[in-house]
């Protein structure tokens, strides 16, 4: 049987999540063992398979138009769509966002921010993401698994990933479950 | 009479009354709970506690539910599950629940907790992003509306257990917002900072700000220990985290305080901005020097040895009332039986405690109660003491009980927080309490209402309604009213302090103890009568006969223990003058400023020892707090001392707290 392909990335997210999950050190060449690590934000490939994965990954509240593409083709790629660390479980730290209107933030952002000039204007290329509602990522595609936590433990994204490897869907709870 | 019932197929028994809650407690269920807390009545906001019933059409609420006889509940069924589930997905979803920003996050928050018992991962519904006020006006207190779940463990706390009444609800349903008073901030509003209102909060909507962010539950350590604000010794938990003292809770299981603490308990011990002593000090060439502790007990030592045996213009020794039992008896000791001073005194000189000393010697016995007298009286007559200024806690005891119909007659002819509240105030002209006291025994006797007769006799003919409206300037009516309360009340209670005890009148004493035997309120086996004496170990301090007027004039040398205590401005100003001053404190002030010989001991969390509270009750105070290197302990400062003059201390402070009558024996 071939190992399964697991693929992640982050949306609006401070990398903290990924960091955990290299944080589970050498375990990381069994995990490797056990499944096929595919795109992810540290490796050269960048976006899931066009072909699927079994598993997909994904930190950080939906925060962009971009995040929303991420979040879209990671579900319509991936058989079983984890949502990482409080800010795609919950919204996190960036939902903070949502107190205040959207206009007003990205004014304090780009116009009102102490080392801005008279030029600072807010950005808006046709090409780059547009600001959204924060959103958690269950509240833009369905989400099978969320594993919460600021980050979650080393240990409790290692048994995630080690039970999804084995075709297992892990459970989070007891000493593994922590919001923070 | 006892019900029995079957909770998840256990059958147990439990007195008519218990609720359904309680009852499963008693079986070894746990049921979750948020709005429910063992020391306040159910309220039954949560619904967190939802159990299923036989025959009942809908989930109840157990923590409100009185247990039936014959009764079957099932706490453990998909249809409870599902309810806890929901109720919690309501919570989260009403407000704005972050716990990766929330201080109480990681084991200190009931929400939090519920949560994980039933296995949320997320929440099934998010919040609708409506951003809650927080009030930061309170020095000690934040009000994060975000957080809170409106259980009203704050509210009913304020009002059940401190009876305050500061807080309280604005609005209806998801609108519902806790507020002060009539929705001020909190900082500005009738507040006394007692911060029960925290302690009880199961989130983080109302957190200590001081400790705020400082340390989780599974960081910091819990030692019990004994307040030494007061004499009211409460209960406290120290909440210490590397040696530091991050907050100070009040004990739940304490049998004076039952969990509350003032504000003089929970927060002031933490705001101490004086500099600490760290090492000895001498004086050397009119400054203070650091100096070794041989350097600085051999000045003292020095100065001291001479002095043995002579009195008048000998030495003069003071300790602070916040010193443990056993610092005062090394005190004592030292200075009195060795040093053979005979002005070896108390920092309150015996102003809270000579009188009702005196009366009890008279008596040959302890004559006052117990504070848990407060919590069954229907009356209580407060004489000169102010429990909303000083001995708070005494003061919730009293507050709390109003609501429930108790009532309250004041007596004081000053400014005193309680006359708001009395339904009876009377503010006699100054001295004239005696007469006043007279004309409310004239009262219960005339209306036929004496249980006893008083101990003195009293020319009742003398002190017709007119005479004591007169001499007292409270009006007869007035007296006529408060004495018919008095003496028609089934369970009255007298608490007096140093109002009373002030200006040396001992027959007003005896007089307020008559009217108190006349009403049932003292006799041979029962006293409802209390004084709230001083500082902590006030009674300890009176039965060390540490009780004198301090008089230093003409002394050569004074030695004066004052721990973490502070020295008045008129006890500084009788000190000028003094050749050689030795202080023994935990911090630099003004007294340590006058000294020769600083010498460094321990602060009240630091230290090891014991209190006697107004009630008579000894009571432990636990080390919370390791102190510097240098610094000592009063007792330890007292022997080294004693071995450089040539003295040991070797008595039994406990078996010498029986060497005179208190007021309340001590146990």
């Amino acid at each position: 049987m071939a190992k399964p392909k697991v693929s992640t990335d982050w949306m609006a997210a401070c990398a903290g999540c990924h960091m955990s999950l290299l944080d589970m050190d050498e375990r990381i060449v069994q995990l490797a063992e056990l499944v096929d690590i595919r795109a992810t934000p540290v490796t050269d490939l960048k976006e899931p398979d066009k072909e699927g994965v079994d598993v997909g990954v994904l930190s950080g509240a939906v925060n962009l138009t971009t995040n929303e593409e991420v979040a879209r083709r990671m579900r319509e790629r991936c058989k079983i769509l984890v949502a990482l660390g409080d800010c795609a479980v919950f919204g996190g730290v960036i939902a903070m966002r949502n107190f205040f209107k959207l206009e007003d933030a990205l004014k304090r952002a780009y116009v009102e921010t102490e080392s801005t000039d008279e030029e600072g204007k807010i950005p808006d290329d046709p090409e780059i993401g547009r600001p959204t509602k924060v959103r958690a990522l269950k509240e833009v595609v369905k989400v099978d698994v969320s594993i919460p936590g600021c980050p979650p433990d080393a240990d409790i994204i290692f048994y995630a990933l080690a039970e999804l490897a084995q075709g297992r869907i892990p459970e989070i709870k007891d000493d593994k479950l922590m919001w923070h | 009479m006892m019900i029995s019932l079957t909770i998840d197929g256990k059958k147990v028994e439990v007195p008519n009354g218990t609720t359904v809650l309680r009852a499963a407690e008693k079986a070894g269920i746990t049921i979750p709970t948020l709005c429910d807390h063992k020391h306040l009545h159910p309220y039954g906001s949560c619904r967190l506690c939802l159990v299923e019933v036989e025959g009942a059409r809908t989930l109840q609420p157990s923590c409100t539910l009185p247990a039936a006889n014959g009764m079957v509940v099932r706490t453990d069924t998909p249809a409870v599950r599902e309810a806890r589930k929901f109720v919690l997905t309501l919570l989260f979803s009403e407000r704005n629940h972050f716990c990766m920003y929330c201080p109480v996050s990681g084991g200190d928050c009931e929400l939090q907790n519920a949560a994980y018992q039933q296995d949320m991962t997320s929440w099934p519904l998010q919040p609708n992003w409506t951003p809650y006020p927080v009030d930061g006006s309170h020095q000690f207190i934040v009000l994060d509306h975000n957080r809170c779940i409106l259980c009203r463990r704050c509210v009913r706390a304020c009002a059940e257990l401190v009876g305050n009444f500061t807080l309280g609800t604005q609005e209806r349903g998801a609108n519902s917002r806790i507020i002060a008073d009539l929705d001020v901030p909190l900082g500005q509003s009738s507040c006394i900072s007692c911060g029960t209102c925290v302690q009880v909060c199961p989130t983080g909507a109302l957190i200590d700000r001081p400790s705020a962010y400082q340390g989780r539950e599974k960081d910091v350590q819990r030692i019990k220990s004994t307040c030494v604000g007061c004499s009211v010794g409460c209960g406290i938990e120290m909440i210490v985290r590397d040696n530091r003292l991050l907050r100070i809770e009040g004990d739940w299981d304490a049998p004076v305080n039952g969990g509350v603490l003032c504000k003089v308990g929970r927060f002031e011990p933490l705001t101490v901005q004086e500099q600490r002593v760290l090492t000895p000090l001498v004086r050397r060439n009119g400054s203070l020097k650091v100096a070794t502790w041989d350097e600085a007990l051999e000045v003292v030592a020095g100065k001291l040895k001479n002095l043995a045996g002579k009195s008048g213009n000998g030495l003069a020794a003071l300790a602070s009332t916040r010193l443990p039992a056993e610092a005062l008896f090394g005190f004592k000791q030292l200075f009195a039986d060795h040093m053979g001073s005979d002005m070896v005194t108390s920092i309150e000189e015996g102003v809270p405690t000579a009188l009702p000393g005196w009366v009890a010697r008279k008596l040959g016995k302890p004559f006052e109660g117990n504070l848990a007298e407060l919590r069954a009286a229907d009356c209580v007559v407060a004489v000169g003491v102010d429990l909303i200024e000083n001995h708070q806690v005494a003061g919730f005891l009293v507050k709390r009980a109003l609501p429930m119909g108790t009532k309250l007659v004041v007596i004081d002819p000053f400014d005193n927080g309680l006359h708001d509240l009395a339904h009876y105030s009377l503010r006699p002209k100054r001295d004239s309490d005696l007469d006043l006291l007279i004309g409310l025994m004239e009262v219960v006797a005339s209306l036929g209402l004496a249980k006893q007769q008083p101990e003195q006799v009293y020319d009742f003919a003398k002190y017709g309604p007119d005479v004591i409206a007169h001499k007292t300037g409270v009006s007869a009516d007035l007296v006529h009213a408060a004495g018919q309360l008095i003496g028609s009340a089934q369970k009255p209670v007298f608490i007096y302090g140093k109002g009373i005890t002030r200006g040396g009148f001992p027959t007003v004493l005896q007089a307020l103890l008559d009217l108190a035997r006349m009403v049932g309120a003292l006799d041979d086996q029962h006293s409802s009568v209390i004084s709230t004496k001083g500082q902590a170990n006030s009674l300890a301090a009176y039965v060390y006969e540490l009780d004198k007027t301090f008089e230093p004039k003409g002394r050569q040398a004074v030695y004066l223990a004052l721990g973490d205590d502070f020295a008045s401005q008129r006890l500084l100003e009788r000190l000028e003058g003094v050749p050689f001053i030795a202080v023994q404190a935990s911090y630099r002030s003004a007294a340590t400023e006058m000294a020769d010989v600083v010498l460094p001991t321990e602060i009240w969390a630091e230290q090891e020892g014991h209190y006697v509270n107004l009630e008579g009750r000894l009571q432990a105070a636990q080390r919370g707090l390791v102190a510097g290197h240098e610094v000592k302990s009063h007792v330890a400062i007292l022997q080294a001392l004693a071995q450089q003059l040539g003295f040991g201390l070797d008595g039994d402070w406990q078996a010498a707290l029986s060497k005179r009558i208190p007021t309340n024996a001590i146990i």
